[in-house]
């Protein structure tokens, strides 16, 4: 994982890894970049039936992880979300947890 | 008009195996009549339902991909609403999102041979090339790198 931030995402990533240092030092909790994991693992398609990749981001409460928790990027939070009220409709995902 | 759908039917825990083919030979006589046809039939038996519906837990899931209308799907719609015996069911169209996939990725596939020509390397990776085991898509080039920073 280190290794992929130090190499990958082109000017965007340097420059955020170049403020993380500057936050660093102010604060002692270092925090990691959130990356889409959609977008780094190239998940071109976010499929309703595929319930083990959607269930990460379906929490206890059965909500829908909301995008500042997981870093998903807008496009595929989009798509996330689709397929997840697609399988809850086919009750292969709960609409929430009693 | 050739459209690409998904099909998905639970059927109710209580039918038959010999029902559940019934119900799929149903769904191929509408498909017959009305004009299309049947790509692909998974059946990924039974599962435990996410949330009861109408006192069943369990269901049968049944997986049809169809070619055809929308006249087509709008009839086996209507159908499988009337059935008493399948509890749920879902119909997406898929063409135009499979689309769009197989375009990202030969995109992708094409910037990244591009760039590693720009580079001096050669289009396709080679084996062993850059940092294996983080990524296993062989489309991906961020990890490669020159030889003068190896």
């Amino acid at each position: 994982m280190n290794g992929k931030k130090s190499f990958g995402g082109g000017g965007r990533g340097k420059g955020a890894a170049g403020q993380q240092g500057k936050d660093g030092q102010r604060r002692p909790m270092f925090r990691r970049r959130k990356v889409c994991k959609f977008c780094s693992d190239k998940i071109d398609d976010i499929n309703y039936k595929d319930v083990r990749m959607l269930m990460p981001f379906v929490p206890e409460r059965a909500k829908v992880l909301p995008r500042r928790i997981s870093g998903t990027c807008a496009l595929h939070q989009r798509k996330l979300r689709t397929a997840i009220m697609r399988a809850r409709q086919l009750a292969l995902i709960p609409y929430t947890t009693e | 008009m050739n459209r690409k759908y998904e099909l998905v039917y639970v059927v109710s825990p209580e039918a038959s195996d010999e029902q559940v083919a019934d119900l799929h030979t149903q769904v191929e006589a509408i498909v017959q009549r009305i004009g299309g046809q049947i790509e692909k039939t998974e059946n990924w038996g039974r599962r435990k339902l996410a949330y009861e519906i109408g006192r069943h837990k369990e269901g049968t899931y049944v997986l049809e991909v169809l070619l055809g209308g929308g006249e087509l799907m709008k009839e086996i719609d209507r159908r499988l609403k009337v059935t008493d015996l399948v509890i749920r069911h879902l119909v997406v169209r898929v063409d135009e999102e499979q689309g769009v996939v197989e375009r990202t990725r030969s995109r992708r596939t094409e910037t990244s041979r591009r760039r590693r020509v720009a580079r001096g390397l050669p289009a396709d990776r080679q084996p062993g090339e850059g940092q294996r085991g983080e990524v296993d898509d062989d489309r991906d080039d961020r990890f490669d790198m020159g030889e003068e920073l190896r």
